[in-house]
């Protein structure tokens, strides 16, 4: 038992309890012990401890009050009241039989709501004769009572305002007489069989009479309290009551004013239609007063989706009570909605209701009291952690927290109630322009809720409404965690404030103006007694109780107590002073503290009366936590009811619901400033369903919160998603963007990217929901997870739906969504992106080495690519040929997507779309490069090896194709007489290569040799590609390895045998750092060291990787080797044969000039079929099979160029003028440029694929045969021949 | 007429009174640790709940990465023959 309470607490502060989640949300928890200052938990039954004689008031006082609650819950019965008989069935025909069964069940189902009803007649008659008893009672002049306190005027004016309330929501609700006449006939159907239903139905007459009449509580009220005629002066005193407390605005809670402008017209009406002279009201409150209040507000809410406004309640009044219509000024003022639009525009309240013209002095008040709240709370804690503080300096600190308390009250209050009084005007004034923002939609009527809510607040209005809504929550969660740690100050300063005015004040007083005044004397000396707290003073012992008439006039000095008065303390000093000014005469004309007729001088009335408003301040200080919740309640958007009744459906769609077109306006808005408010609005939902579940009670509601919130959020999280996706998208993609091209760039801020902040809210890992706790990060990262896969898929599928030249834009917008990655890990933690590509990819498997991307661009090359693409040797592209295509190429449409999965915004996608635009025509290095990047070392082999397959199976293919070519030609060929010039030649030519009836062969022969050619052009490619890769790559590992650079491109191992620098760095570094001896783990830095090791060991293997081309060259060749035999016939005589046709170079010639005539004779030429490709084709299979040479001597273009050479020397020789062959010169032309290319392919092949040196047969001079003698492959003499200008 | 106020014992009641401020301030100092001590209960919650959240991610990181492998080493494992040492 013996622990110390205080330390143990303290102790638990040690624990580290940092959270780094920001505060994005309002208060949620609620723990607090003592709610009840306000009413008393005891019910005052303290009171009577004090022997004031107020007995009879605290009973009268507690009657008011559980009456108050059992009035708030029969409205929340008549408010949350749905239409029964809206779902009552129907019978078909075919069972009319049961019809009287179906009317004694929906008799039974509906006596069970109308005896709620039949309970609210019987409760309102009841409350009405006791309010009225209750006022006649404190009301007599020969007052023989104590009271009425103030306490007592509240609760009356809270009981009249529940009754006016209830009332109102009777008259507005009409489903309840549909319901009841439904009943009443169910009822006549059903009671043919009861006996004795008289009663019964005299019951039904009587509810039927009180739920069809206007105004019935009202009226009912007004009997029951002029049965006997002297209320008047209590219905003065209430009205002078509420009238100065509303002009003072003193009420520290909205609530309390709201009830105060409620009950005003009421009590005015009542109080001007008693029989007696009604103009006495205005000796004691002069009408313009009211006036001013009624103008001020015309617009009162009441319940959250229904309003009052005083003027229509006093017009409509005006009829019940005849007296009433007398007053012609009160009744000429115009209701909210009787406003022409234009007049309302100018109304300067129109102005004053909404927020949006008041947002920029509530920002600034909530900037400057949030760091004065923070600064005291931090003073607070500074004094808490020091011993032995001054007095002084403890004292102003704890006035100063007790300051902002208030102030925070008061804000909370203020903005808590704008919001309040803008909806209710929003209420009164529904839009009447609706612009619809779909066509759709125009022929769709608006239902009234529509017309209120959703299309009632303006962007800039929503924006408003979202920033106070989050300034509330915000403040009101700020002042919630700060509660313990003030509480004890409060106390304090509470304490200190009442002792100091019943020690001090008052003591002085009792010397100075009342010595005389006995009576006023005892009242103060009361005051002093019943909360005076002498032995606080412990310091002063001498100055005892006792002593207080001898005092100095400098007041005692405090030793404070942290307890605060309680609430009866409170209801007596409240009495006291009220009768110490009032003089117990309720009749007094005048205020309440403005009365002037007083016997007490205007200094001491100033001094009780700021003390009198205190005490009620005080009350809400100390509920504290209650108070807060008060204040930041906002379910009230939430509710409507009386809308959804009139409306005829049973729940609007989340597109009305205002705090759901909140958290939409956030998302849709991209407003950086209030993004971090977006989860604020999902508190109004919290609020709402505690206020369904507490105050109204109803189960139905709950749950269709609860479907709201869920569907909410599920839409919720889904946009902010996309949102962030969208975000970081663009981020990367607007900085992959050249800059210096941005730069250049007029319009270049288009590409830029607002920042944005979404750090706090990836960092939420408990959302408050309706009781739940709901981790935001993990779900975003989830759906982040999926969606950067879904957006990898989408690249695929498009990069499939196009052709290969895409891949440069695959790899762009693979580049982006990598940085966008790697932006967004930042924040969040999601799967690395080389996990997610690889599970894209289908790449996951160790032992497969094709991909999906390596498989699409194998299939596209075979596909569309070999046979469709043609190469130009100058620039070194493939482009798509002119011609339709032989083979048709059957795509995927191309798959739709948001923006977001491109590039972000439209914007940038259509920078990135021009850049791409740039290689989507062409075949070329760029491609190489990405498709290098892309398949990387993993996949590549696999479609080298793939390609290589392709050309052995395409030289299989060609291999009958050419043996029927073969058959084809002649025996024997011979060469090409000189003396017929270039005509000649053509001609024998023409005769020789009449290629029978295999001419249809030549063509796809060419093709296939073109498609070979295209592959080793393709892998030409990829070689240069890889070489610059690998050269990089070397230069980033060489000085690592330790390798030098040595004379003749060698490459130099500077340890001779040792160990590389990687490996040495390590080694030492692990030695190093094992041997000193404060290393707590030696292991892990000898793995290092090992790790070093291995590393250095893969590297270095890497180093000298052979030649793709080089690579391919030889597998053709040994893929030739097959048709060896076939294709190059080995002469008998050892010697060269000039006249076979055999050879394949033979028919290679022969294809290359039908293909060159045909190239000029049609106009769209076959080159552009076939390319250059054909070239690289045919001379490579030449070239492997060691037919080079025989090529360029008996080639049949070569032959034709050298005669038409001879012919042009011996016509330039004759002639002066130099000039072509007749006729020939562009076939001529053609056949140079054929010479050329091959020329080109085989100083290529020569130099990547030298052959071994041949033997052959050679005849000497003398001309002897000589056999098998060596020669080399040398530069093809051609070559070297001088050329001709071309 | 009859005034208000007038306690008829005040000095009994003023008694009663000092006692009832002693006793309210041992009620008030207990109430408020009491609150206190939820309060930090609230709070450690809270924290408990963000740090289990931030250790539930990284477990699940781990659970993917984890699942990946274990696909990996199954794919190797299903084709022994690729990895079988040539004798």
């Amino acid at each position: 038992m013996a622990v110390p309470v205080e330390e143990a607490i303290a102790a638990l502060s040690t624990f580290s309890l940092e959270d780094e989640q920001a505060e994005v949300q309002g208060p949620g928890i609620w723990v607090s012990t003592d709610t009840g200052a306000t009413d008393s938990p005891i019910e005052y039954s303290d009171v009577s401890a004090y022997r004031l004689s107020l007995s009879e008031d605290t009973k009268a006082l507690n009657q008011l009050n559980a009456l108050i609650l059992e009035g708030k819950e029969m409205g929340s019965v008549l408010y949350t009241y749905r239409s029964c008989v809206k779902a009552l069935p129907q019978l078909p025909d075919s069972m009319k039989q049961s019809q009287a069964d179906l009317y004694l069940e929906t008799y039974q189902v509906l006596d069970l709501e109308m005896s709620r009803l039949r309970e609210i007649q019987r409760w309102q008659a009841s409350a009405a004769s006791k309010l009225a008893a209750d006022m006649q009672r404190f009301s007599r002049p020969e007052r023989r009572i104590n009271g009425p306190t103030v306490t007592h005027l509240w609760s009356m004016l809270k009981l009249l305002d529940t009754l006016v309330q209830l009332d109102h929501l009777k008259n507005a609700k009409a489903s309840i007489p549909n319901d009841f006449s439904w009943y009443k006939r169910t009822f006549t159907q059903v009671s043919v069989q009861w006996h004795d239903t008289d009663s019964m139905r005299e019951e039904l007459d009587d509810l039927q009479i009180f739920l069809s009449t206007r105004w019935a509580i009202l009226l009912n009220l007004h009997a029951e309290m002029f049965r006997v005629n002297n209320v008047e002066d209590i219905l003065q005193v209430l009205i002078v009551f509420a009238v100065e407390s509303l002009e003072l605005d003193f009420a520290l809670l909205f609530p309390e004013r709201h009830i105060l402008l409620r009950a005003l017209p009421i009590l005015v009406v009542l109080a001007t239609s008693s029989e007696k002279d009604s103009e006495s009201l205005y000796k004691r409150v002069k009408i313009i007063r009211l006036i001013n209040i009624f103008k001020n507000d015309p617009v009162i809410p009441a319940f959250p989706d229904l309003h009052l406004s005083p003027a229509a309640i006093m017009k409509e009044l005006s009829m019940y009570f005849q007296k009433f219509t007398a007053q012609t000024r009160l009744l000429s003022l115009p209701s909210p909605h009787e406003l022409p639009p234009r007049e309302a525009l100018e109304y300067p309240l129109f102005r004053h209701y909404l927020i949006v013209n008041h947002i920029g002095s509530i920002r600034a008040e909530h900037d400057d009291f949030t760091i004065r709240f923070a600064s005291s709370m931090n003073q607070l804690l500074l004094l808490k952690s020091t011993d032995n503080a001054d007095i002084e300096w403890c004292k102003e600190v704890k006035g100063n927290v007790y300051d902002m308390i208030v102030e925070g009250f008061q804000l909370l209050s203020r903005w808590t109630a704008r919001i309040w009084e803008q909806c209710a005007w929003k209420f009164s004034r529904p839009c009447k322009d609706i612009v619809p923002s779909e066509s759709q939609e125009a022929s769709a009527s608006f239902s009234n809720y529509e017309k209120v809510v959703r299309y009632n607040y303006s962007a800039e209005e929503r924006k408003a409404l979202v920033e106070l809504v989050s300034y509330i929550k915000s403040v009101g969660s700020m002042m919630q965690c700060s509660d313990t740690l003030v509480a004890d100050a409060l106390w304090e300063t509470i304490h200190s404030e009442v002792q100091d005015f019943v020690q001090n004040t008052l003591a002085t007083m009792l010397r100075t103006t009342f010595r005389k005044k006995k009576d006023l004397s005892r009242i103060l000396s009361d005051m002093r007694t019943l909360s005076a707290d002498w032995m606080a003073n412990t310091s002063k012992s001498e100055s005892g109780p006792l002593q207080h008439g001898s005092e100095e006039s400098k007041g005692n000095v405090f030793y404070p107590r942290p307890v605060a008065p309680t609430a009866a303390q409170v209801h007596c000093l409240q009495f006291l002073i009220y009768e110490v000014v009032s003089g117990g005469n309720l009749r007094k004309p005048g205020g309440l503290f403005g009365n002037s007729g007083s016997e007490i001088p205007v200094n001491d009335l100033k001094q009780l009366e700021t003390f009198f408003y205190k005490l009620s301040f005080f009350l809400h200080v100390l509920d504290y936590s209650a108070t807060v919740a008060t204040l930041t309640d906002l379910g009230f958007l939430w509710f409507r009811e009386f809308y959804l009744e009139s409306s005829r459906v049973i729940q609007f769609p989340i597109e009305c619901s205002l705090p759901w077109m909140l958290v939409d306006y956030v998302l849709e808005s991209q407003n950086a400033g209030i993004l971090e408010s977006v989860l604020i609005p999902f508190d109004i939902y919290n609020d709402s369903a505690q206020q369904a579940l507490v105050v109204l009670k109803q189960r139905f509601l709950y749950d269709e919160i609860e479907a709201e919130v869920d569907h909410c959020f599920d839409i919720f999280v889904s946009k902010i998603c996309d949102t962030i996706f969208t975000y970081y998208k663009s981020w990367a993609a607007s900085k992959l963007l050249d800059t210096s091209f941005l730069f250049a760039l007029d319009n270049g801020e288009r590409y830029s990217v607002e920042p944005m902040r979404f750090t706090a809210l990836l960092k939420m890992t408990r959302v408050k929901l309706l009781g739940r706790m709901i981790d935001l990060r993990s779900l975003i990262a989830e759906r982040m997870n999926r969606v950067f896969r879904d957006n990898i898929e989408f690249l695929y599928d498009r990069f499939e739906s196009q052709d290969l030249c895409a891949i440069v834009e695959l790899e762009n917008l693979l580049d982006i969504l990598k940085h966008a990655h790697e932006l967004l890990s930042r924040d969040l933690s999601i799967d690395s992106y080389s996990l997610m590509l690889n599970e894209m990819q289908e790449n996951i498997s160790l032992v497969s080495y094709s991909s999906r991307l390596a498989s699409q661009i194998w299939s596209e090359m075979q596909n569309d690519f070999l046979p469709n693409f043609i190469l130009c040797n100058t620039t070194q592209r493939f482009t798509r040929s002119a011609k339709v295509p032989l083979v048709p190429v059957q795509k995927p449409s191309v798959p739709y997507a948001k923006p977001n999965f491109f590039c972000g915004t439209q914007d940038l996608n259509s920078a990135h779309q021009s850049f791409a635009r740039l290689h989507s025509g062409f075949f070329g290095m760029p491609h190489m490069f990405s498709i290098v990047r892309l398949l990387g070392s993993r996949s590549l082999p696999w479609l080298i090896r793939a390609l290589l397959d392709h050309i052995s199976t395409k030289t299989a293919t060609l291999e009958p194709l050419i043996t029927g070519l073969q058959e084809a030609l002649p025996k024997s060929i011979g060469l090409l007489p000189f003396d017929g010039g270039v005509t000649g030649c053509m001609r024998l030519v023409k005769e020789q290569l009449t290629w029978g009836t295999k001419s249809e062969l030549k063509g796809e022969v060419l093709r296939g040799i073109k498609e070979i050619g295209s592959v080793l052009y393709w892998l030409g490619l990829l070689d240069i590609v890889l070489r610059e890769t690998d050269t990089t790559h070397f230069m980033q590992t060489a000085p690592w390895l330790g390798l030098l650079p040595a004379a003749d491109g060698q490459i130099l191992h500077s340890q001779d045998g040792g160990e590389s620098p990687i490996v040495n760095l390590f080694k030492s570094a692990t030695s190093a750092i094992v041997s000193s001896p404060g290393c707590p783990n030696p292991a892990s830095f000898n793995t290092l060291s090992k790790q070093a090791e291995a590393a250095d060991l893969l590297y270095k293997a890497n180093l000298n990787t052979g030649s793709v081309l080089e690579y391919s060259l030889a597998f053709t060749s040994a893929a030739l080797d097959k048709y060896c035999g076939k294709w190059s016939a080995v002469p008998k005589t050892g010697f060269i044969d000039i006249t076979t046709s055999k050879d394949f170079y033979r028919i290679y010639s022969g294809l290359q000039i039908w293909y060159l005539e045909e190239s000029i004779r049609v106009s769209s030429n076959s080159q552009e079929v076939l390319g250059d490709s054909v070239a690289w084709g045919g001379c490579t299979i030449i070239y492997l099979l060691g037919q080079q040479l025989h090529f360029e001597l008996l080639d049949f273009s070569y032959q034709v160029l050298n005669v038409a050479e001879v012919e042009v020397a011996s016509i330039t020789q004759t002639h002066k003028s130099p000039h072509f062959v007749q006729g020939w010169d562009g076939l001529l032309e053609v056949m140079k440029k054929a010479r050329r290319l091959n020329n080109h392919v085989f100083s290529m092949l020569k130099a990547r694929c030298p052959l071994e040196d041949k033997t052959a047969c050679a005849i000497k001079q003398s001309g002897a045969p000589l056999h098998k003698i060596k020669f080399e492959n040398t530069v093809s003499a051609f070559e070297t021949l001088p050329q001709k200008e071309s | 007429m009859a005034r208000a106020g007038g306690i008829s014992n005040a000095v009994n009641v003023g008694i009663a009174v000092q006692a009832d401020w002693e006793n309210r301030e041992f009620i008030s100092h207990i109430s408020l640790n009491v609150r206190r001590l939820f309060d930090f209960l609230v709070q450690f919650e809270a924290t408990t709940k963000s740090k289990l959240a931030s250790l539930n991610e990284k477990l699940d990181t781990l659970e993917r990465k984890l699942e990946l492998i274990e696909v990996q080493v199954g794919t190797a494992s299903a084709n022994p023959s690729l990895f079988a040492r040539d004798v």
